[in-house]
């Protein structure tokens, strides 16, 4: 399960994320990130409370990351102890931007 | 469209000669049962996380060599680390890259020409028949390492596979290659099925070492 969340905070589209990260919910994960990338320049992701993400969830994400190139700009932010863990091991910070605390 | 088991040993044929730049070493066999853990987790028929693999769709994908392997898997959930599952697949392969060459065959894009050398030794080449497929997976490597972006999946995927078959040598330049090693290695190390490969192929490495070491 995961739940989806935007809205709008000064110059920025906040999409915050809960729940699990994974095979089941990746097409819809990428599907809302995609969205908020195509329509805004510039999107954060809340990721505080995501407690798992699997190799799908992190395909999904990569995935919007690679729609985002060249027109928007799209920040991972205050990921949780899970996440990090994830993202540390697989090297995302030199792929994803990522932030310790959201923009706004 | 080809999976990456396809697309590993397609990239491994000489486009010239026809003959496959052997993929049968350990490493390299490694790599194979890689490409279908990933071909699987595509089809979206299993998933990882950074030690577990699991099933989580047993029904069939339609390709015979996936579909030996997810039965496999299914009938297994006693094994759940990504490392066991490579270790238990490299045992239990049956020709990966003969599967996949079978296929590539079935397709059109490569021709299978078997002779005898000298009347004894046995050769099997796989001339092109169609070499769009070998140029358009050269050119998605050669994207993915030469530009910033960030490369499709699959495309990640496959430069990790064949980075882990020693097959990035017939894409670019060793200049080339050096200058993007960085790169290469971020690509490579962001999947955990290429991680937990490429451990298997250095632990494998350290104890063929290790026997040499005593045989001298």
């Amino acid at each position: 399960m995961m739940e989806v969340t935007q809205e709008t905070r000064e110059d920025w589209r906040v999409v915050t994320l809960r729940g699990r990260a994974d095979s089941e919910t990746a097409d819809r994960l990428e599907e809302e990130l995609r969205s908020a990338v195509q329509q805004h320049p510039k999107v954060a992701v809340d990721l505080r409370a995501v407690d798992y993400i699997s190799s799908a969830g992190l395909r999904a994400v990569l995935q919007a990351a690679r729609a985002a190139q060249g027109h928007s700009d799209l920040a991972f932010c205050s990921l949780s102890a899970a996440v990090k863990k994830v993202f540390d091991m697989s090297g995302m910070q030199h792929i994803l931007k990522i932030r310790e605390e959201l923009p706004c | 469209m080809l999976t990456m088991l396809e697309e590993v040993v397609l990239l491994a044929v000489d486009e010239k000669t026809g003959r496959v730049r052997s993929t049968r070493e350990f490493g390299a066999a490694y790599a194979l049962v890689g490409a279908v853990f990933f071909d699987l987790a595509l089809a979206r028929k299993i998933d990882t996380c950074a030690e577990e693999i699991q099933v989580i769709d047993a029904t069939p994908t339609g390709n015979p060599t996936l579909d030996r392997v997810l039965a496999r898997m299914a009938a297994r959930p006693d094994l759940k680390t990504v490392s066991a599952w490579i270790e238990e697949m490299f045992l239990l392969r049956d020709d990966l890259e003969g599967e996949a060459l079978k296929s590539l065959t079935d397709r059109g894009v490569l021709r299978h020409e078997h002779s005898k050398l000298l009347w004894v030794i046995d050769v099997d080449r796989f001339p092109m028949v169609d070499n769009k497929p070998q140029q358009h997976v050269k050119l998605r490597l050669a994207n993915a390492i030469l530009t910033d972006d960030i490369p499709d999946t699959r495309d990640i995927i496959l430069l990790s596979l064949a980075d882990q078959c020693g097959l990035l040598g017939f894409v670019l330049s060793e200049v080339e290659l050096e200058n993007r090693k960085e790169r290469i290695r971020t690509l490579s190390r962001i999947e955990t099925i290429s991680r937990k490969v490429t451990e298997a192929i250095h632990a494998l490495d350290k104890s063929i070492r290790i026997a040499m070491t005593k045989v001298v």
